[in-house]
């Protein structure tokens, strides 16, 4: 695929820093960076890969994703939503590659003066990130069934990875 | 990306679902092309895939969003596709 393994992309400018990466998320790293003396609240949101879609079991999960497409929407989401919401900083990061079960796949920390903007902010962030950030998951239920490609807009339905004939 | 595409070509970039469904990451095609005729010469390559993948899908070229429906509709050419462009097609995302 695009992304070679172990190279990671980051973008960073004043308090907002975006980044893809095939390594273990650190949730007590991305908190250290949006901490500041000038904010009385940090938010910290970590998604975790699921066992299931819907009841039936996922074995394997893996992301992949277009790198400079996929930062160049980060960096415009962080920048955004700092603005919106006055925070004093942000910081996302998403993995790639295979994510085990249960692990973290996209750590997203923001911090603000006060309770209720990082709140806000942290929340809209992540929906945003969601709905356009250039990064794909593969579902895999084992079996015959093999791979699917989730959407998120549609939830219920993924694209499956054998579904042409040659 | 994956290198620079030969002389006169352009490279397309796959991902996700159109990744699965080509078995490839990327392909390079002659340019110019009207963005308008990308579609269609993907059809004709890969039998299938308008209806399969591509009717769901984003085009961008140089990293910017094209909307090719509109470029389709319009009469007089618009977006081409240079030599050296790097086009992606991309499938509803699935982040988080």
């Amino acid at each position: 695929m695009s992304d070679s393994p172990n190279v990671g992309h980051r973008q960073e400018e004043e308090c907002t820093s975006v980044a893809l990466t095939h390594d273990i998320l650190n949730p007590l790293s991305i908190i250290a960076e949006v901490k500041s003396p000038k904010a009385g609240a940090i938010v910290l949101f970590a998604g975790t890969t699921r066992d299931n879609f819907d009841g039936k079991p996922v074995t394997h999960l893996e992301y992949t994703s277009y790198p400079p497409r996929a930062l160049q929407t980060m960096l415009s989401i962080a920048r955004s939503v700092k603005e919106k919401h006055s925070l004093t900083a942000i910081s996302m990061i998403h993995r790639l590659g295979v994510v085990p079960i249960g692990e973290e796949s996209i750590l997203i920390a923001v911090s603000a003066p006060h309770r209720q903007d990082a709140w806000r902010g942290g929340e809209e962030a992540l929906e945003e990130c969601k709905e356009k950030v250039e990064v794909w998951k593969l579902e895999e239920f084992g079996g015959d069934e093999g791979g699917v490609w989730r959407a998120n807009r549609d939830g219920a339905t993924g694209v499956r990875v054998a579904d042409h004939k040659e | 990306m994956s290198g620079k595409p030969p002389s006169e070509h352009f490279r397309l970039l796959y991902f996700a679902s159109a990744a699965s469904f080509t078995r490839k990451s990327s392909d390079t095609f002659p340019a110019p092309l009207p963005i308008s005729d990308l579609f269609s010469v993907l059809e004709k390559k890969y039998s299938g895939i308008t209806k399969a993948v591509l009717d769901s899908c984003a085009v961008t070229v140089n990293l910017e969003y094209v909307d090719v429906e509109e470029e389709s509709g319009k009469e007089k050419a618009g977006v081409v596709i240079k030599e050296g462009d790097e086009v992606a097609i991309i499938p509803p995302v699935s982040s988080g």
